[in-house]
């Protein structure tokens, strides 16, 4: 066996080990999605309580908050009192909050927005396109969009109240670096 | 002799001609573009399935997407990028060659030359320097070995 | 006392006694002392006893519904059926490294006791290798990371097991053979540390633990294949090897085994490749453990990933413990494994397990990196990625297509070298079956040319193996005056080694047609249809029309059924894809319909359905040619493999003493 072979099994196996236990650190169901950083996409969707398309283009500055869920998600009904209270507190400011349904029929969507008090704007994204296009993978996710129109950052799994109101105050100070303000994550 | 080497030349040739004619370029149809360009795309609630094997909805929703953006003439490229911004690398199942991520698609060739390289030293160096061992050695090599093979007989 | 009582002491005095054992052990091979053999013997017969009434305490626990065991109260429920009960045992984390534990006690008490006799040095060196291995297992299940007795205030009713594992009674077969298949190699592993150890360069090791390697691989083999049929009757997307890290964990070892058992044959025939073969023990049971580690420790992602526990880090301690003493002692010594004398010709068997062992090597390493990959680079640039089917199927076709070709050629070359009339001799007629086997795959529209290849070189090696059998049974017939089924019979009885290894070869043809048919010929369509109406779905010939749609209540389930009627040529057949909704699960587990036939499946799914009226289902069919023959594949690779590991009559026996007497006397 020659000597460069014998040194470089030893530095493979020490290799490997290292990697090993750098994985440690790593938790295989957080992924990233690749739109956070970047402008956030317009759509337009039919709204649940049946007044017609909604619109949601350029931002013009205002901190904006996207929901998706679903009548089928049970984690979405868990989140769902932390949404409604931090509704309540933004509602005569000019945060907005979108609910976006994902994967459901237009009826299940609309008893869940009755049964849950959802007050704020819903929409049905009947065809998975919006989801698509901000990266969703499973749902409840919660985007963070800045004054900017950049997607500041993006929640995975049911979200809290404190972190809701954190990265909603952080967004609308004056001179807000939108990556800041919330990292990406949860579950 | 000569007549069973013709044969062998004929039939090495008869596969050769089969294997050709089954890799002969064909223009692939729309839905075969689908295929491919899924097969390629990981599916985002799955454990590592593509979009084209997985049933589940959001895979069909984005097999829908693909198959859309098919009929509109984008390219596979401009598809997958698209996939791409929305997720990220990640939603690629195997790394483009051109990158350095595409360090990967080496491993296979660098093992098989390396080894075939040592390999191929272990054979020469037998024709070049002859086992240094006693006749003694060689005799018993020589009985175990016709031993053996008698045995396997 | 609770039968939790019971596993829990039982798991506690085993752990004092296994450590003993590997101190007799050590100690009796040092000193060659009978009384501490003696010692370590009945300690491992004793571990293996106490280990074994711990599985039957957890069998117990789990049949009693004592959800006071927190193992019982997440993998049970009151209304699960007894099969599924029983079988819990290895549906999870603890109890499946309980199941390991027991078999590595079972295979050690049985070196205790014969190999130590066989070989009394080597044998107890190997016994104390083993018993520490042991050692560490016991420690694992005492301690919190992986005890399975750990006790909690009861619920009223369990959790029941994980939906994926309680769906078909194909869980029953596939977790078991793995498990005997990784841990039975840790027995060759054993010797070939006590030959390190003893600096015995002898191949006495590899006569000892051949039938142990053998076993293993093929239990590995045959419980890969029934995994990838349980994947396919169970997850439900039609396919049945997806690359997924599982998988490749037991992918690789096997490959590695099976690059072993090849060049073994080298060193029993020429004395050649001794550190090589030592290499590829060491390499198989080491990636049998990082294997587990991989799909244990919660690392990377995958349908098996059991949540992630403290076994992690205990685990790849146990992994670099294992691979840093065995490469460490593997160098130590090289010197005294030098191999006297080259391969010689490369038209010779032995250079062709050369090429072969490289290949497999390299597939491995493929698959290694393949599933590392992604860890490296987020550890590196933070970037993720991911490596799937496209590139490992990409890769690793070609690689098989070559072994496959080599898989042919090389029991066709003799030993040593053959010459040009040989070659003639030994390759016309393959090479006329592949050039039949490459228009057969023309013929029947086999698309792409890795398809046809693929066929063309089943064609040729099984042609080989037909005329290696024919040869021999006309040799007998001539020279013992047998009919034609005796000599067949008396060529598998007196040289099973041979002519068994001949049949996993065909079983391995068969397998690689399926794959190749059935990668390439399936036909999916997905189709909305109305319960009742005359619509029609069409695939590959067949009509399927949605009959009924209807939900289902069982005790420990919920289903949604739809019942399809299929209609065609060639036949007529009543599937029911259902989607089944458990009461811990958030996610329907979709549970396919399968019309399995020779010459293809129908393997419908139920995709999605209408939840409030019944009214629609989307269902999806798959026509997959051929694809039962990869089980059937998988069972003439096992029956191939009891034909090689059956012990045969007296003339071998007698040689194999004959080599070992020529061999150093032992100390």
């Amino acid at each position: 066996m020659p000597r460069w072979l014998r040194l470089a099994v030893v530095v493979a196996i020490a290799a490997l080990v290292v990697v090993l236990i750098l994985a440690f650190r790593r938790e295989p169901t957080d992924v990233r999605t690749g739109t956070v950083g970047r402008p956030a996409a317009a759509f337009t969707l039919q709204q649940l309580d049946g007044s017609g398309p909604l619109t949601f283009g350029p931002t013009d500055g205002k901190v904006v908050v996207l929901n998706f869920f679903a009548s089928w998600c049970i984690p979405c009904k868990q989140e769902n009192p932390a949404l409604v209270r931090a509704y309540e507190r933004y509602r005569a400011s000019d945060v907005v909050f979108i609910g976006i349904l994902y994967q459901d029929s237009l009826e299940s969507g609309q008893r869940y927005v009755r049964d849950n008090g959802v007050t704020w704007p819903t929409v049905n994204d009947d065809r998975g396109r919006v989801a698509f296009s901000y990266g969703v993978f499973g749902i409840p996710e919660t985007f963070f969009i800045g004054a900017d129109g950049i997607i500041a950052g993006r929640h995975t799994g049911p979200i809290d109240e404190t972190t809701l109101t954190n990265a909603i105050e952080c967004l609308r100070g004056k001179s807000a670096d939108g990556a800041r303000c919330i990292r990406e994550g949860g579950r | 002799m000569t007549r069973s080497r013709g044969i062998l030349v004929v039939a090495m040739l008869v596969v050769l001609a089969a294997v050709g004619w089954s890799a002969r370029p064909h223009e692939p149809s729309a839905e075969e573009r689908v295929d491919r360009i899924t097969a390629e795309l990981r599916c985002v609630v799955c454990q590592g399935l593509s979009v084209k094997d997985s049933p589940s909805e959001s895979a069909r929703q984005m097999r829908e997407i693909v198959a859309q953006r098919v009929t509109e003439g984008r390219t596979d490229e401009e598809i997958r990028d698209e996939f791409r911004a929305s997720y990220g690398d990640w939603v690629v199942l195997a790394p483009p060659i051109a990158s350095w991520t595409g360090l990967i698609w080496l491993v296979p060739v660098a093992a098989l030359v390396a080894g075939i390289a040592v390999a191929w030293r272990r054979l020469g160096a037998a024709a070049a320097a002859p086992p240094a061992a006693t006749a003694d050695e060689v005799a018993a090599l020589r009985r175990r070995v016709a031993r053996a093979e008698a045995d396997d007989e | 006392m609770t039968f939790a009582d019971l596993g829990t002491a039982a798991l506690r005095a085993a752990l004092p006694l296994a450590i003993w054992g590997c101190a007799a052990a050590a100690y009796a091979a040092a000193r060659r002392d009978g009384r501490g053999l003696a010692s370590a013997r009945w300690s491992a017969l004793l571990v293996f006893v106490l280990i074994g009434l711990a599985v039957v305490a957890m069998e117990g626990a789990l049949i009693t519904h004592d959800f006071s065991v927190l193992y019982v109260a997440r993998n049970n429920a009151l209304d699960t059926p007894v099969f599924f009960t029983v079988i819990s045992l290895w549906a999870a984390l603890e109890g499946s490294i309980l199941l390991w534990t027991v078999i590595l006690a079972g295979a050690t008490a049985y070196v205790a006791w014969r190999g130590t006799g066989e070989l009394p040095r080597l044998g107890t060196t190997a016994l104390a290798v083993l018993l520490g291995m042991v050692t560490f297992f016991l420690f694992l299940v005492t301690t919190p990371a992986a005890d399975p007795f750990v006790r909690i205030d009861p619920p009223a009713d369990g959790n029941g097991p994980n939906p994926l594992l309680q769906n078909h009674p194909l869980m029953a077969l596939h977790p078991p053979l793995l498990y005997l298949g990784y841990v039975l190699f840790s027995v060759p592993f054993a010797y070939a540390i006590a030959s390190l150890v003893l600096g015995e360069g002898g191949d006495r090791w590899l006569v000892a633990t051949r039938r142990f390697a053998l076993v293993s691989w093929a239990l590995l083999g045959v419980g890969i294949v029934a995994g990838s049929w349980w994947s396919y009757a169970v997850l439900g997307w039609g396919g049945y090897w997806a690359w997924d890290p599982v998988e490749n964990a037991a992918i690789m070892p096997w490959l590695v085994a099976t690059a072993y058992l090849h060049s073994v044959m080298v060193e029993e025939k020429r004395r050649l490749l001794r550190t090589w073969n030592l290499s590829l023990v060491i390499a198989t049971f080491a990636l049998t453990i990082l294997g587990t580690f991989l799909t244990r420790s919660g690392v990377v992602n995958s349908v098996h990933a059991f949540t992630q526990s403290a076994i992690g880090p205990l685990l790849l301690g146990y992994f670099v413990a294992i691979v840093v003493l065995s490469v460490g002692l593997l160098l130590w010594r090289l010197p005294r494994l030098a191999d006297t004398g080259g391969i010689g010709a490369p038209l010779s068997r032995e250079a062709i397990f050369l090429f072969q062992n490289v290949v497999f090597v390299a597939a491995t390493l493929t698959v290694l990196l393949g599933t590392l990959y992604p860890l490296i680079v987020e550890a590196l640039s933070g970037a993720q990625l991911s490596i799937g089917r496209p590139y490992f199927d990409r890769v690793e076709v070609p690689l098989a297509l070559a072994l496959l070709f080599l898989m042919g050629v090389g029991p066709q070359l003799p030993w040593h070298g053959a010459s040009r009339a040989t070659l003639e001799r030994q390759f016309t007629a393959p090479v006329v079956a592949a050039a039949f086997g490459a228009v057969l795959a023309v013929a029947v529209g086999m698309r792409g040319p890795f398809a046809v290849l693929t066929y063309a070189l089943a064609a040729f090696v099984a042609a080989t193996v037909v005329q290696e059998f024919a040869r021999g049974v006309r040799a007998r017939r001539v020279l013992h005056d047998e009919t034609a089924l005796t000599a067949l019979g008396s060529l598998l009885r007196r040289n099973g080694r041979r002519y068994g290894g001949y049949i996993v070869h065909l079983g391995i043809v068969v397998a690689a047609v399926a794959i190749a048919t059935s990668e390439s010929g399936t036909i999916q369509v997905e189709k909305t249809l109305a319960p009742g109406s005359d619509a029609m779905l069409r695939a590959g010939g067949y009509d399927i029309q949605l009959v009924g749609l209807r939900p289902v209540s069982e005790p420990q389930r919920e289903l949604v059924v739809a019942d399809l009627v299929v209609s065609g040529e060639r036949a007529e057949a009543r599937l029911a894809p259902a989607l089944v909704f458990y009461p811990n699960a958030t996610q329907a587990i979709g549970s396919p319909g399968i019309a399995a036939r020779p010459h293809d499946d129908i393997y419908t799914i139920l995709v999605a359905y209408d939840s409030r009226s019944y009214s629609w289902a989307t269902i999806r069919v798959r026509v997959i040619p051929l694809v039962s023959w990869l089980w059937i594949g998988g069972l003439i690779v096992g029956i191939g493999a009891v034909v090689a590991a059956l012990p045969q009559p007296r003339r071998r026996s007698a040689a194999r003493a004959g080599i070992q007497t020529r061999a150093p006397a032992e100390g």
